[in-house]
């Protein structure tokens, strides 16, 4: 197979969404959740991100992480720290993060105006 | 063997069988064949996927190159990814392929069986017309683009359930196929009709493929 070079065959522009200033809102028992992952700790972010995957073709990922070394905007949410990256900021604005205490399918819950569909979890999304 | 009417994407960058895996229908983690579906399970385009040092080959059929382009594309995010088109580089062809190739071909086996990437600098044609092919994929029960494979059937109806794999997590349209397989409800099927077939998808000289409903 004959690869070529990046001159000969240059890359396919990806025609990448421009970066939206994001806003995001955490309900209060989100908020108590978050209180007892970090305790007094304010070293550490809440990273809401986006992987390709999922039923929908996307899929949230919340980790909490000191640093990355992906580019993110930092929001500041009832003084918590949180990094939103750059990237996916056009698919997160306007998200609302809400806690749901049950069993089964309990955890964060990831309310979004972006998505036109979402599956049965809650975790992926369109 | 048969001149297929092929593109070539080169992804380059990290984690991108990862990144495949989570956008098709196999379990994908190394050379394979799988499919890009919709959320409603219609095929977009089925592909060889082709480890080519640190970087991933997608092989797929010509005419749904774009499809395919558009389904990545906006998925690929933060990733540092970039995909190269380099199809008219090369050559595809399937079915039987001659034991010697020339220097710089790739030989995989495909969902079609045998496949050759030669270099467009050696100009080789192919020894097969279409109609030839068409007889070789009928005997062997091969679906091929445009014909059984298009973007208004489902992997299940063409032949190509072995390219779902079934206990593979969250992909787009792994769901409906989910639950086709759990219920036993594949509805249609690709099946091989002695002529003359009602609504063939591929006639031959005495036999033709179709798809059928049979549940």
């Amino acid at each position: 197979m004959d690869c070529g070079t990046c001159e000969t065959t240059p890359t396919i522009e990806l025609n990448v969404p421009d970066e939206v200033d994001v806003n995001l809102t955490m309900t209060d028992k989100a908020t108590d959740m978050l209180s007892e992952a970090f305790g007094d700790d304010r070293s550490h972010a809440l990273l809401v991100g986006v992987l390709s995957g999922g039923c929908s073709g996307y899929m949230y990922d919340l980790q909490i992480v000191e640093s990355t070394e992906t580019p993110c905007q930092e929001l500041n949410i009832k003084g918590y720290r949180v990094l939103v990256p750059r990237a996916s900021s056009h698919l997160l604005d306007g998200i609302e993060i809400d806690y749901v205490d049950r069993l089964m399918g309990g955890g964060f819950k990831i309310s979004n105006p972006n998505a036109s569909a979402s599956c049965g979890c809650g975790e992926s999304f369109a | 063997m048969f001149q297929h009417d092929a593109y070539i994407l080169l992804l380059e960058g990290e984690s991108i069988l990862d990144f495949i895996d989570g956008l098709s229908t196999n379990h994908v983690a190394g050379q394979c064949s799988t499919i890009f579906t919709r959320a409603n399970a219609k095929i977009i385009d089925v592909c060889e996927i082709l480890p080519v040092g640190t970087n991933v080959a997608i092989i797929g059929y010509q005419p749904f190159k774009s499809d395919v382009i558009n389904h990545l594309k906006p998925r690929i995010l933060e990733r540092a990814i970039t995909i190269r088109d380099i199809s008219p580089n090369n050559d595809v062809f399937v079915g039987p392929v001659p034991e010697e190739l020339p220097d710089g071909s790739t030989r995989l086996n495909s969902f079609m069986g045998p496949m050759a990437i030669i270099p467009k600098k050696y100009e080789i044609q192919g020894s097969w017309d279409k109609a030839e092919w068409d007889e070789f994929r009928i005997v062997n029960m091969i679906p091929y683009h445009g014909a059984e494979i298009t973007p208004n059937v489902h992997p299940y109806a063409c032949g190509l359930e072995d390219l779902v794999h079934p206990n593979k997590g969250c992909y787009i349209g792994q769901e409906i196929l989910t639950r086709m397989r759990s219920r036993g409800r594949q509805g249609k099927t690709l099946v091989r009709r002695s002529n003359p077939a009602n609504n063939a998808t591929t006639t031959g000289a005495h036999e033709s493929l179709c798809i059928e409903r049979t549940q």
